[in-house]
């Protein structure tokens, strides 16, 4: 075993430098020299500042623009901590959302949940739906909903609240992606929230569908993975062709 | 289930087929030391590394020496990553400024074996924990070297078989070198530049700062990923340098280099079932190996599948589309990527689980109880459905010794394979390995569900076993076990909502990780001395053929049998009974009750 060793550490050593270190040094070289763009992450730079990354996804929470899906990479779409929720199909804090009290001892919301994401895509979306009590009782002085109130209502163990979207609602629009970073959305979720962003920059419906088509991208080679719209992308063609006024 | 995601899948095992028997024949060759078209290249650099190691290559070893020489090596590649790790803030290209206060001891020690054993189970985040010269001068090395190391086992047990009254299985040393030089260097080369191409990133710059358009700063981080990407998936490897692995849109940006990913983690894995054959000169014996394993692939994936596009019934009662339309995909979509779909999610799970490569394009974690069954399922076979580099072969001789030799039982003849008597040591030696990992899943699994600890203590700060869980109920059972299966099968991926970064977990799941791979590879290459030694036996009216779809049912009924059945009551109260109780409707809260009787 003894007379192993030399060559065992020898061997580890020679490839650490051919794998390790030559082999990195000569893509790097040639990825840099042949997809310079690519190889440094398909960045976005408007007026010589960055805004972003064509591959990843960024918040959007204002009504001017698509939003993406929910995300569980840090505080949202952080590309320094990419995760998915690792919450499993009957976990009650991934359904009915979870609450916390904060510093001052309030109780605020720490997991949104389903059906709470759900109520927001219908309210902002203005999707129709049925609901057991009226939203106004979550509402608070601003007429903004109280995530605390609306979650602890569906935690309630005697009567929860019932909330039913009389449209069906696109998956990828209430679940949290696997990278927390997923620059796309679904056709269908960027069909429904067209409305919003039309109403928001003062245009028709008809015209941001219609960016929204172009901007969908087909199956790779036509027949892998699924249709998707590039939020980031969409969002950028909107501001340049109807830009908010 | 889509006709076009159905398409996706036939298309991906289309192309592996297609490419079985190129990939074989060129690694027979190779084995075999016959020279290919590489070699006007690679030659010159091959002997080089002969001489600066001190290595003849001429000079045949015993099973005893082969297994020495694999030992040695693997010690060498355990403290070379343990030092990496452990002094990166010392070390150049390192940006972001990563110390050892990134990685305690257990913490260096669990990822050092982890990446050692071809099994890349990772407790970090690459992208907030690892310098890029850990990724490239630690993780990325071990990735080619422990594939190349698990290659050569496998061509050495196929020695045993072709060889007869042999001392010698072959040079350890001159195999891992073939392996990376001829094999995974040429292949990760053009693999890189096609994936970088695409937009997976390859430099080595600080994280770039943007300002999104909504006005908020955004941190988006970089590094040499293409070299590495290529190799985890070609080595079955699967450490992902980023966190969120090949989701991520950097290590996986469409659905095209979905395809290649999950092409290269089979393509290796297919090909030596080939290689065998050929080597063994009978190629109908590999292509049975490959059917056998074939069966099982599309047997899982066309379970995945549909249950991830039926979704969770749960969420179809609020109101969220379940089934898939022209203009979205439906299904599961929690931990799944939108350019990815149902069928790109429910196919890479699969593939990386029959493989011992454990990357993902989506959190198994989340996945509907029977779709995450598929892959739990898949690592508990041994991985022998095209497996790990290596690993996959070997594995499934070993099964395909027992089966024969409970074909010789039921007939009551000494059962022979591939013109070797299969007698007591082999059987023994094959048993033991696959009753072993068996062994550690149960035994840690159970361990760890029933331990108590001190809470905010040394060895487990959130206190009990199972207070590391990010579900309850059933799942939270299906979490542990998945851990520990992963690191015994030396596969990676994971249930990823548990907590693992704590001294009992990082020393249990490293020392899963240890003896699922050498608790393997050693009785494997005692079979290959022993194999070696013996008389070559011709072929008689007696012997049971072992090329036929007879032998192919025997040996599913065998991986099936002896191996996953052992963990069916283990997976009843995991993912089973969780399956019923979601179509119930009932939902679990994380509320910890420890057990009491371990403290």
């Amino acid at each position: 075993m003894l007379k192993e060793l030399r060559p065992g550490f020898m061997m580890m050593l020679v490839m650490t430098v051919i794998t390790g270190m030559i082999y990195p040094a000569f893509i790097t070289a040639i990825a840099q020299v042949v997809f310079p763009a690519q190889a440094n992450g398909s960045l976005i730079v408007s007026n010589g500042t960055v805004i972003g990354s064509r591959l990843i996804g960024q918040n959007f929470s204002r009504p001017e623009y698509f939003h993406p899906r929910p995300s569980a990479a840090g505080g949202g779409y952080d590309p320094t901590a990419s995760a998915g929720s690792n919450l499993g199909p009957t976990s009650a804090k991934y359904i009915n959302g979870t609450t916390k009290k904060d510093d001052q001892g309030k109780e605020v919301a720490d997991f949104l949940g389903i059906k709470a994401r759900i109520v927001h895509y219908c309210v902002e979306n203005g999707v129709p739906f049925e609901s057991s009590v009226s939203l106004d009782r979550f509402k608070d002085g601003d007429g903004n909903l109280d995530d605390a109130r609306l979650i602890a209502a569906f935690n309630d163990p005697a009567t929860p609240l019932t909330f039913l979207p009389t449209t069906a609602i696109p998956s990828d629009a209430v679940t949290a992606s696997a990278s927390g970073l997923d620059p796309h959305i679904s056709p269908a979720n960027a069909g429904l929230q067209a409305a919003r962003v039309a109403a928001a920059r003062g245009v028709s419906a008809a015209q941001i569908q219609e960016m929204v088509v172009m901007q969908t991208e087909g199956r790779s080679l036509g027949f892998l993975g699924e249709p998707a719209v590039n939020v980031l992308a969409l969002n950028l063609a909107i501001d340049e062709r109807f830009p908010k006024k | 289930m889509t006709s076009i995601g159905i398409l996706q899948i036939v298309v991906f095992f289309g192309l592996v087929l297609l490419v079985t028997k190129p990939v074989g024949l060129f690694m027979s060759r190779l084995f075999q030391g016959q020279r290919t078209f590489l070699h006007p290249v690679l030659r010159p650099l091959e002997r080089l590394i002969y001489r600066l190691c001190g290595v003849s290559e001429d000079r045949e070893q015993r099973w005893t020496q082969y297994a020495a020489s694999t030992l040695s090596f693997s010690l060498f590649a355990f403290l070379f990553t343990y030092a990496l790790i452990r002094l990166q803030g010392l070390l150049p290209l390192n940006p972001q400024g990563f110390g050892a206060a990134q990685a305690s001891p257990d913490q260096a020690f669990n990822t050092a074996i982890s990446f050692m054993t071809n099994t890349n189970w990772q407790w970090y985040s690459g992208e907030a924990a690892m310098s890029y010269l850990v990724q490239m001068a630690g993780f990325a090395v071990q990735n080619f070297v422990s594939t190349a190391a698990g290659l050569a086992v496998a061509i050495a047990l196929v020695r045993g078989f072709v060889r007869h009254e042999s001392e010698t299985i072959g040079n350890f040393w001159v195999d891992l070198t073939r392996g990376t030089l001829y094999v995974l260097l040429p292949l990760s080369v053009v693999g890189a530049l096609l994936l970088c191409s695409q937009g997976v990133i390859q430099n080595f710059e600080p994280y770039t700062v943007a300002t999104t358009l909504e006005g908020a700063t955004q941190t988006i981080a970089q590094g040499p990923v293409a070299s590495q990407e290529v190799i985890k998936q070609l080595g079955t490897n699967g450490g992902g340098f980023f966190n969120a692995n090949s989701s991520h849109p950097f290590e996986s940006p469409n659905p095209f280099t979905n395809l290649v990913q999950v092409f290269l983690i089979f393509i290796l894995g297919a090909g030596l079932t080939y290689t065998f054959g050929h080597m063994v000169k009978d190629t109908r014996q590999g292509w049975a190996l490959f059917w056998a394993m074939a069966v099982m692939f599309l047997a899982g994936v066309f379970v995945a599948y549909p249950a991830e596009q039926a979704g969770n019934p749960i969420l179809a009662n609020l109101g969220v589309e379940s089934a898939a339309t022209a203009t979205q995909s439906g299904g599961n979509m929690e931990g799944k990527e939108c350019r990815f779909g149902i069928s790109g999610s429910a196919l890479f799970a699969t593939v990386t689980t029959d493989a011992s490569c454990g990357a993902v394009n989506s959190m198994h974690d989340s996945y509907t109880p029977l779709g995450g069954l598929v892959p739990m399922f898949n690592m508990q076979t041994d991985e022998v459905i095209f497996g790990g580099v290596g690993a996959g072969l070997y594995g499934m001789l070993l099964y395909a010794i027992v089966g024969v030799f409970i074909a010789g039982l039921m007939v009551g003849r000494t059962p022979e394979y591939i013109g070797k008597k299969i007698q007591q040591k082999e059987v023994k030696m094959a048993l033991f390995a696959i009753l072993a990992t068996s062994f550690l899943i149960l035994v840690f699994s159970g361990i760890t569900i029933a331990a108590n600890f001190e809470k905010g203590g040394y060895w487990n700060a959130p206190g009990a076993g199972i207070a590391n869980l990010n579900n309850a109920g059933p799942h939270g059972l299906s979490e542990i076990l998945y851990a520990y299966t992963s690191a015994s099968e030396n596969n990676g991926s994971a249930f990823a909502g548990i907590t693992v970064n704590t001294p009992w977990y990082d020393l249990t799941l490293g020392l899963a990780m240890l003896f699922g791979r050498f608790l393997f590879i050693i009785p494997a290459l005692a079979i290959a001395g022993s194999l070696a030694s013996k008389k070559f036996v011709p072929t008689s009216a007696g012997t049971l053929p072992t090329h036929g779809p007879l032998f192919v049912g025997l040996l599913v009924a065998t991986v099936i049998v002896v191996g996953a059945l052992t963990f069916f009551p283990a997976l009843a109260l995991g993912p089973i009974v969780e399956h019923f109780l979601m179509h119930q409707g009932t939902l679990f809260s994380t509320v910890v009750t420890s057990f009491p009787i371990w403290s």
